[in-house]
C-alpha cells in the first residue's frame, strides 16, 4: 500500500536556488541570499524491493513542497544555509485505501558551506568546497505512515565534498559526494518487522551515501544558467518493502535521477531578484516511488547590484 | 590562518555531532529480556485437567532408569563432559533459552505471524490468487497469518504446549527422578534449580511441541523451526538441567501432544473458511435481504471476497454454539444513533490531535505485524516475566488467552458476516482514513474483541494488573473509530462481546484444578 518518498526530502531546496549545500556558489561576507521555493512531485509507480510496480491502494500519490530558505556570508569563505519546508501530501481519487494524506512543517536543515579552493587553473577555474549539513525535524510529523509521510523524522549529519571546475568561457561541471549520518526516528507502534521482529518504537533510518553530478553553461552574460544534473543515493543499510505492504523508515532507500533547470537573474530595476525552475525524474530506484518532479522559485541576493555584472555563479571575493 | 581557524570550528562541530548520535541512539530489543528464574514447583500440576487430552496419563510415558543405575551415571557423565566444553556461543544458546522457553516460542510464533502477515496482492490483470497450503512455497506464499489465522496458530501452539506440560508434570511427580545436580553436586546448572523433578524435560516437551505445531502452520519453516529445537533441546544439556533421556521422554511427550492438537485442526474448520465468492455473495445477499444493508470492498482492484467469510463456523475451544454469543442488530444507516456515529467519525476525523494518532498507530497492529491476539501475547510474555510464573502456569496463562482470543475471533467473524455491515468509506461520501481499512465487514471490530477477551483471561491470571488491562482492550477498541474504520458501536458491542465470550473459557480455567 505504500513506498518512501524519501529523496525529495533530501533534496528539499531544489537544485538550483542561489545557493544549496552542494553548488559551488557562496555568499561574500555580510551578504545573504533568500529563497522561496514550490515544487511538485507525483509517482503511480514505485519500487517494492527492485520491483517496479503500481498499487490501486495509493493510486498517484502527489507531494507539494513550499520551501523558505536563506543563505548567510559569514565569511567570504564561509557560509551558513537554512532552509524549512513545508509539505503535503495525498493520494489521487479514485484510490483503494481512502487514506488521509499528510502536511505539515517539515525539518530545519542547516549547512555550513566551506570554500577550500578557489583557483584559475588552465583556461577555468577550479574550485573544491566543502559542506557540513544537519537536519532536525521542527514538528511531530509521523514517519512511520508511508508513503504520506511528510519526512523522516530523523537528525540527520552530512559531510560532502564539492569539486567544480568552470571554463572562462561561461561552462562548467561539478561533481559532489555526500555520506549522510541519519539517527533513529520514532513510530506510534512499539513493534515492527525489519527482517525480524523489534520490540521497541525506534527505528533505525539507514545512513547513505549520495552523489551529485551537474554539467552547466551560462549565458547572456552570466544572467541565464542552465544545468543538467544527476542524483544519487545509496543507502549503506536497511530492509526492502515487502510485497504489497507499506514502506517504512527502515528501508534501504536507492535511487537514480536525472533533472535539468534554468535560472535567470534580473537587471535594472531588478537587480538581486531570480527565477528558477527545474524538473527531474526518478530512472531507478529501490524502495521508493518513481518520481516526476517539478519545481519553481525567486531568490532575492542582497548586495548584488555591486556585481551585477559579474558571474552569479561566482560572487564570493574576488 | 582564518581558514584554519573554520577548520576547527567544522570539525568540533562534526565531532559534537557524532557524540549526540552516539549518545541518542536507542537499545533496540528483538526479543524479551528474561533470563532463567526461580519459579514455584507446582507439585499438583500434573492433576490438571488438560485442553484436549483425556487426562495427564493419556500419553504414556514408561518409568525412566533408577539414578543409580549406569545409564544413569553414563548419562550424567555425558553431561558433565558437555557442559565443561561449552563454546561462548553454546553459553549463549543456554542463556537464550532460559527455564521458561515457552515465552521463546511464543516469540518466534509472533515473528512468524509478521513475517506472514501480508496481504496478497493483485495480479496484473485484477484477479486476485490466494495463497496455497498445497504449495506454500508458491506466490503469494502461504499462509496469509491474518488476525484469525494467527490467533488460532497461537491456540494450537499454546494448547500442545500446556497439555504437554501437564502431562510431563504427572510424570514428573509420578517417577521423581531429581535434576542431574541433585544428583551430583559437582554439577553447576545455568538456571536455577527450582527443585522440581527432571523426568520428562519440560523443556524438550515444549520444544518438541512448538516445533510441530508451528511447522504445520507455517510449513514454509519448516527447516528453521527445526533448527530451532534441535538448539533448544541441545541447550537442556549443556544447561545441566536434563540428561538425554530426561530428553527423549520429554521430546516424545511434545510429539504426541502436537499430533493430538494438529488433528483438531485439520477438521475444525479453518479450512473452508476462506470460501469460494458463491457462498461469499450469498452471505451478503442474504444479509441484504435480512437488513437492507451489505458490505462492500472498495480495493482497487475490488477483492472477490472478504476475508474467511467462513471463520465464523470454526469450531469453537470452550463456545458451544457461536449464535449464543451472537450480538444485537447494530443500528440502521439513517437511524438518529447511526447519524451520531457519523458525527463522531468526522470529528475525529478533522480535529485529529496526536494523542488520537497515537492511540490508532500504537493499536493498529495491521498488516505485516503480529496482529491483535499477538499484541496480547506479548502482553502476556511480559507479565508472565514480571510474576515469574513457571513453565506451567505460562503455558496455562497463553493457553487460555489464545483460546478465549480464538472464540472471540470466531464470534466476531460470525457477526461480521451474519450482520455484513458497512465500513465508514463505504456509507460516510470522501471519508479518509488513517488506518488501513479491513477486507471484511464492520460490524463488530475484531480488535474490541480480541482485546476484549484477551484483558479477561489476563485480569484472571495478573488480578493485580486487571483494571490497567481493561483500560487497554478499551483503547484499542477506541482506538479503531480514531483510525476512521469502525463505527464506535462497532467498537463498544464488540467490547462486550469478547468479555462475554471470555466467561465461557473463564469457566473452564476455573475448574482445571490449578485455582
Amino acid at each position: 500500500m505504500a513506498i518512501a518518498m524519501y529523496f525529495a526530502m533530501l533534496f528539499s531546496i531544489p537544485g538550483v536556488t542561489a545557493q544549496t549545500p552542494t553548488d559551488a556558489i557562496m555568499m561574500r561576507q555580510k551578504e545573504f541570499c533568500v529563497v522561496g521555493a514550490y515544487d511538485h512531485s507525483s509517482f503511480d509507480q514505485y519500487w517494492e524491493g527492485t520491483y517496479l510496480r503500481s498499487n490501486g491502494t495509493i493510486a498517484t500519490v502527489k507531494r507539494d513542497a513550499y520551501t523558505a530558505g536563506v543563505a548567510l556570508g559569514f565569511f567570504d569563505q564561509l557560509n551558513l544555509i537554512a532552509s524549512v519546508p513545508y509539505i503535503k501530501t495525498q493520494s489521487t481519487e479514485p484510490n483503494g485505501g481512502h487514506f488521509e494524506g499528510a502536511q505539515g512543517i517539515q525539518d530545519l536543515n542547516l549547512a555550513l558551506k566551506w570554500q577550500i579552493i578557489k583557483n584559475q587553473v588552465g583556461p577555468g577555474k577550479l574550485y573544491l568546497l566543502t559542506t557540513a549539513g544537519f537536519g532536525t525535524r521542527l514538528t511531530n510529523y509521523l514517519s512511520d505512515y508511508r508513503p504520506y509521510s511528510i519526512g523522516n523524522g530523523t537528525t540527520e549529519y552530512s559531510l560532502r565534498g564539492i569539486v567544480q571546475y568552470k571554463f572562462d568561457n561561461g561552462i562548467y561541471a561539478r561533481g559532489s559526494g555526500a555520506y549522510l549520518l541519519r539517527g533513529q526516528t520514532k513510530a506510534e507502534r512499539d513493534y515492527y518487522y525489519n527482517n525480524g521482529s523489534y520490540y521497541t518504537a525506534w527505528m533505525d533510518v539507514p545512513n547513505a551515501w549520495t552523489y551529485n553530478g551537474v554539467l552547466g553553461i551560462l549565458l547572456l552574460d552570466n544572467y541565464l544558467k542552465i544545468e543538467g544534473n544527476y542524483v544519487g543515493q545509496r543507502s549503506t543499510s536497511g530492509d526492502d518493502v515487502r510485497p504489497y505492504n507499506a514502506a517504512q523508515p527502515t528501508n534501504k532507500v536507492n535511487f537514480d535521477q536525472v533533472g535539468a533547470s534554468v535560472q535567470y537573474y534580473f537587471k535594472g530595476f531588478f537587480t538581486g531578484l531570480s527565477l528558477f525552475a527545474n524538473y527531474s525524474q526518478v530512472v531507478n530506484g529501490r524502495n521508493l516511488g518513481k518520481s516526476s518532479q517539478y519545481g519553481f522559485g525567486i531568490t532575492y541576493q542582497s548586495g548584488i547590484f555591486q556585481y551585477a555584472s559579474e558571474d552569479h555563479m561566482d560572487n564570493s571575493g574576488k | 590562518m582564518q581558514n584554519k581557524f573554520k577548520l576547527t570550528i567544522i570539525a568540533a562541530s562534526l565531532g559534537i555531532c557524532g557524540l549526540f548520535i552516539t549518545s541518542c541512539e536507542k537499545d533496540m530489543p528483538t526479543q524479551a529480556d528474561y533470563s532463567g528464574y526461580v519459579f514455584s514447583k507446582e507439585e499438583n500440576g500434573g492433576n490438571w485437567k488438560p485442553v484436549l487430552l483425556t487426562g495427564s496419563d493419556q500419553i504414556a510415558v514408561p518409568a525412566p532408569e533408577d539414578v543409580s543405575s549406569s545409564a544413569y551415571q553414563s548419562e550424567l557423565a555425558d553431561l558433565k563432559v558437555t557442559m565443561s566444553k561449552l563454546s561462548s556461543s553454546q553459553k549463549e544458546t543456554v542463556a537464550y533459552w532460559t527455564n521458561n522457553p515457552a515465552l521463546r516460542w511464543n516469540e518466534i510464533a509472533l515473528e512468524l505471524i509478521a513475517k506472514y502477515n501480508l496481504i496478497p496482492g493483485p495480479n496484473d490483470d485484477g484477479t486476485y490468487t490466494l495463497p496455497n497450503p498445497a504449495d506454500p512455497g508458491a506466490t503469494p506464499n502461504f499462509p496469509f497469518a491474518h488476525p484469525p489465522y494467527a490467533v488460532r496458530s497461537l491456540s494450537y501452539l499454546s494448547v500442545a504446549q500446556f497439555d504437554g506440560l501437564i502431562t510431563a508434570w504427572h510424570y514428573k511427580y509420578a517417577y521423581n527422578r531429581p535434576s542431574p545436580s541433585s544428583n551430583d553436586n559437582s554439577i553447576t546448572p545455568a538456571y536455577p534449580d527450582n527443585g522440581i523433578p527432571s523426568y520428562p524435560s519440560d523443556g524438550a516437551v515444549i520444544a518438541a511441541a512448538s516445533r510441530d505445531v508451528l511447522s504445520a502452520m507455517f510449513p514454509l519453516e519448516k527447516d528453521y523451526l527445526a533448527e530451532k529445537a534441535a538448539e533448544h533441546l541441545a541447550s537442556l544439556k549443556m544447561a545441566g538441567v536434563n540428561v538425554d533421556s530426561d530428553i527423549s521422554a520429554g521430546e516424545y511427550i511434545g510429539e504426541e501432544v502436537a499430533k493430538i492438537a494438529l488433528a483438531r485442526a485439520s477438521s475444525d474448520g479453518m479450512k473452508k473458511a476462506q470460501c469460494p465468492k458463491p457462498v461469499s455473495d450469498s452471505l451478503k445477499t442474504a444479509a441484504h435481504d435480512r437488513f437492507g444493508w451489505q458490505w462492500d470492498n472498495l480495493e482497487v482492484p475490488a477483492r472477490p471476497v472478504g476475508l474467511t467469510p467462513l471463520f465464523g463456523q470454526v469450531k469453537m475451544w470452550n463456545v458451544p454454539n457461536v449464535v449464543d454469543v451472537r450480538p444485537p442488530v447494530p443500528p440502521a444507516p439513517g437511524s438518529a444513533e447511526f447519524e451520531e456515529n457519523v458525527k463522531l467519525l468526522k470529528k475525529y476525523a478533522d480535529n485529529m490531535t496526536e494523542e488520537w494518532r497515537a492511540i490508532a498507530n500504537f493499536w493498529q497492529d495491521g498488516l505485516g505485524t503480529y496482529t491483535p491476539p499477538g499484541h496480547w501475547n506479548r502482553f502476556g510474555k511480559e507479565y508472565a516475566i514480571k510474576y515469574k510464573l513457571n513453565p506451567l502456569r505460562t503455558a496455562r496463562m497463553f493457553a487460555y488467552l489464545n483460546m478465549a482470543m480464538m472464540d472471540g475471533g470466531i464470534s466476531c467473524w460470525d457477526a461480521k458476516y451474519y450482520y455484513h455491515y458497512p465500513r465508514p468509506i463505504n456509507l460516510i461520501p470522501n471519508y479518509k482514513t488513517i488506518a488501513g481499512t479491513p477486507n471484511f465487514p464492520s460490524y463488530t471490530s475484531g480488535h474490541s474483541v480480541f482485546s476484549a477477551a484477551g484483558a479477561e483471561i489476563m485480569t484472571y491470571i495478573f488480578p493485580e494488573e486487571g483494571s490497567l488491562f481493561r483500560d487497554w482492550a478499551k483503547e484499542a477498541a477506541i482506538s479503531r473509530v480514531y483510525g476512521g474504520i469502525h463505527w464506535k458501536f462497532d467498537a463498544e458491542v464488540g467490547t462486550q462481546q469478547g468479555i462475554d465470550v471470555a466467561n465461557y473459557t473463564l469457566d473452564v480455567a476455573r475448574a482445571d484444578g490449578a485455582d
